[in-house]
């Protein structure tokens, strides 16, 4: 089999896995040839589906022993099987990269023979990068899960990222999805590598020939949509990864159903809404200060499908608003739907030379939208008032009608 | 009022705007325009000195390292007309600091920092955009034409990246062109240019980069709009991945 074949499959099994990003660290030095990573993270292109390249996404091998419900690579699908050896990989990094394809190698692998043995050949490949082309670009590795300690201790110390897979958002769909995987194997790596990451950042402040381990961090992915967990348990469990295990990122992927299998359900397309919903209520969980439980419930644990979870929020607590651009908090601002760090930094930057006007806040580029309904210019509201919730809700939903719609007297 | 003109050039225009804060003329009255953008050349001309640029320049990097940054990318975006704006941004900087850029409800303030902005943006995007290809005698060549003059920042962002081969950035709307050694960068202008013979190997690498492109993408969520909007189509000319399209 020829490498543009190789690469056709073990590309194409690869694009279920969503992490593309290439931020988080800076790597540059004398011992490097070749590449460097940049703080921001870059992205070199964008594929038909409309998400980012940014890393050159392939599995090692797509031969796989285990028999996952929901995965195209499992056992007994019968499809072409291809792997690269470590050298193929390297190379077809090293060419895209020096074209400025890519920022890096993200590299996963169906599990072959082991753990052990797929984690080994996996970690070989980024130590040939590193050691042999004097590589500096970036490099995410897969942990295999049930992989020895010692190969993911090599695989941080090569690698930028590295992320274990918890695949599913509990364990009781794990074991009837991936009845091979354990919840164990899968929590066991992730806390060695919060440790390693730990005490390597405890090193590097005594030392700055302390070796970086994995220095942009650990991730890991669920897929959404396969199993009957709610939005609300999803949430708790990253509110979990993010706290307790330190993870800097967790993606959700919307359940693309590949396999007729009795285990899963029927959709008629994979449910991106939610995925989107998901990844804005994870946004809040990260930068804006939001718990899981202010978000949702147990009386509504899932998402609202017509407003994102700040909106609806912000529809729930109408004690809190509205909120005073000249005045509030950096915090408070944060909680304005359609609000986000950038325009709230600004907001706090421009206020400092005279009060905002409503004028201004165009000018500042906020988006005002939704937040005109939420906020007030030194106790001036933005327009004219709407506080009635029901007419907010249509407001919001549809912009502001004019004529007034007639059905409205209906409801009310 | 007092009319202030100038060469056209990025050089002539600090030197303008020093030379103005140096007289003593009110430059909250002042307006300041390229020569060539006037009917009339009606206004006194400023000429271009150097010396006058690097101390205005020196002033700023001490009080606004910032605006210095600003003033850099501003000039980058080539956008004609907003020479006034930049001189009161000027005064604004001197007088309050890096605070300045947040000043974004001030007109001039937030003309400056939005066509700042705009190249900054570019630059960015031409990082991940720029594809460089293997010419027949191993150094690599970059085509580009983008909206900003963004090639400086580009090369020594290249420079510290692809740091052992030996390179060309072109942009063929400018006709400038930057190139790297492997030791130094060095920057000129293009009168002619044809592309050179590629390497043997250059087609095949394409080949499978493309190959790549496309089984990358999930068939089931397929959403060209999304793909625009992120990656315009006015980037698409020198795209590996986007020929043959």
């Amino acid at each position: 089999m020829d490498i543009q074949e190789k690469l056709g499959i073990l590309s194409g099994a690869a694009r279920y896995d969503a992490s593309c990003a290439s931020s988080g660290c800076g790597r540059e030095g004398a011992a490097i040839r070749v590449g460097n990573t940049s703080q921001g993270g870059i992205c070199h292109s964008w594929s038909d589906d409309g998400r980012c390249i940014s890393l050159l996404k392939i599995l090692l091998s797509n031969d796989c022993r285990y028999d996952c419900a929901y995965c195209v690579n499992r056992s007994s699908n019968p499809i072409p099987r291809a792997s690269f050896t470590a050298r193929e990989v390297v190379d077809l990094c090293m060419e895209f990269y020096r074209r400025n394809y890519i920022e890096g190698l993200f590299l996963s692998s169906a599990v072959m023979k082991g753990p052990d043995q797929t984690m080994e050949d996996m970690v070989r490949v980024a130590e040939m990068l590193r050691v042999e082309e004097k590589f500096g670009g970036y490099i995410h590795l897969k942990v295999i899960p049930g992989s020895s300690p010692e190969l993911v201790r090599r695989a941080g110390l090569a690698a930028d990222r590295i992320s274990v897979n918890i695949e599913l958002p509990s364990s009781e769909s794990l074991n009837r999805l991936a009845p091979q995987k354990r919840k164990e194997s899968i929590l066991a790596p992730m806390k060695l590598i919060g440790t390693e990451i730990g005490s390597s950042l405890v090193e590097r402040t005594l030392s700055r020939k302390a070796p970086k381990f994995a220095p942009a961090g650990q991730s890991t992915q669920m897929i959404i949509g396969a199993s009957p967990e709610t939005d609300l348990q999803i949430l708790r469990l990253s509110q979990g990864l993010y706290r307790k295990m330190n993870l800097k990122r967790v993606y959700y992927s919307a359940f693309v159903p590949v396999n007729d299998d009795s285990r899963l359900p029927v959709l008629a397309s994979p449910p991106l809404l939610r995925e989107h919903r998901l990844y804005q209520a994870d946004w809040l969980l990260r930068f804006y200060g939001f718990s899981a439980e202010e978000i949702l419930s147990d009386d509504a644990p899932d998402l609202d499908e017509s407003f994102d979870p700040k909106t609806a929020w912000a529809l729930r607590n109408p004690e809190f608003f509205p909120v005073d651009v000249n005045r509030a908090a950096y915090s408070a601002l944060l909680r304005v739907p359609g609000i986000g760090p950038t325009s709230a930094k600004r907001i706090v930057a421009a206020r400092r030379f005279s009060a905002i006007t409503p004028e201004g806040m165009k000018k500042i580029g906020v988006v005002m939208k939704r937040a005109k309904y939420f906020i007030t210019c030194s106790g001036r509201p933005f327009e004219k008032e709407v506080r009635e919730p029901l007419r907010l809700r249509q407001h919001l939903l549809l912009g502001d009608p004019a004529p007034e719609p007639r059905q409205l007297v209906l409801f009310s | 009022m007092t009319c202030f003109l100038y060469d056209g050039t990025s050089e002539g225009l600090v030197s303008a705007i020093g030379q103005i804060l140096d007289s003593g003329s009110d430059p909250g009255v002042a307006t300041l325009a390229g020569r060539e953008d006037t009917l009339f050349e009606e206004g006194l001309f400023l000429r271009t000195d150097p010396a006058a640029a690097d101390v205005l320049f020196s002033r700023l990097r001490q009080r606004a390292p910032d605006a210095v940054h600003t003033i850099w990318y501003f000039m980058m975006a080539e956008t004609g007309g907003l020479e006034t704006s930049l001189l009161r941004y000027v005064v604004l900087a001197l007088q309050h600091g890096d605070r300045i850029n947040g000043h974004l409800t001030h007109d001039d303030v937030k003309a400056v920092v939005s066509a700042a902005r705009k190249a900054a943006r570019e630059s960015h995007r031409m990082k991940g955009l720029l594809r460089f290809e293997q010419m027949r005698d191993g150094a690599w060549l970059a085509r580009m034409e983008p909206d900003h003059n963004v090639i400086q920042p580009l090369a020594r962002h290249f420079s510290r990246r692809l740091r052992d081969q030996r390179w060309f950035i072109v942009d063929l709307r400018r006709h400038s062109a930057a190139s790297w050694d492997g030791r130094e960068l060095s920057f000129g202008t293009l009168e002619q240019f044809s592309r050179p013979e590629l390497s043997d190997e250059e087609q095949q690498v394409q080949a499978m980069w493309r190959t790549f492109f496309s089984t990358i993408a999930i068939p089931e969520r397929r959403n060209p709009r999304l793909q625009k909007s992120n990656m315009p189509a006015k980037y698409w000319k020198y795209l590996t991945e986007k020929q043959g399209e």
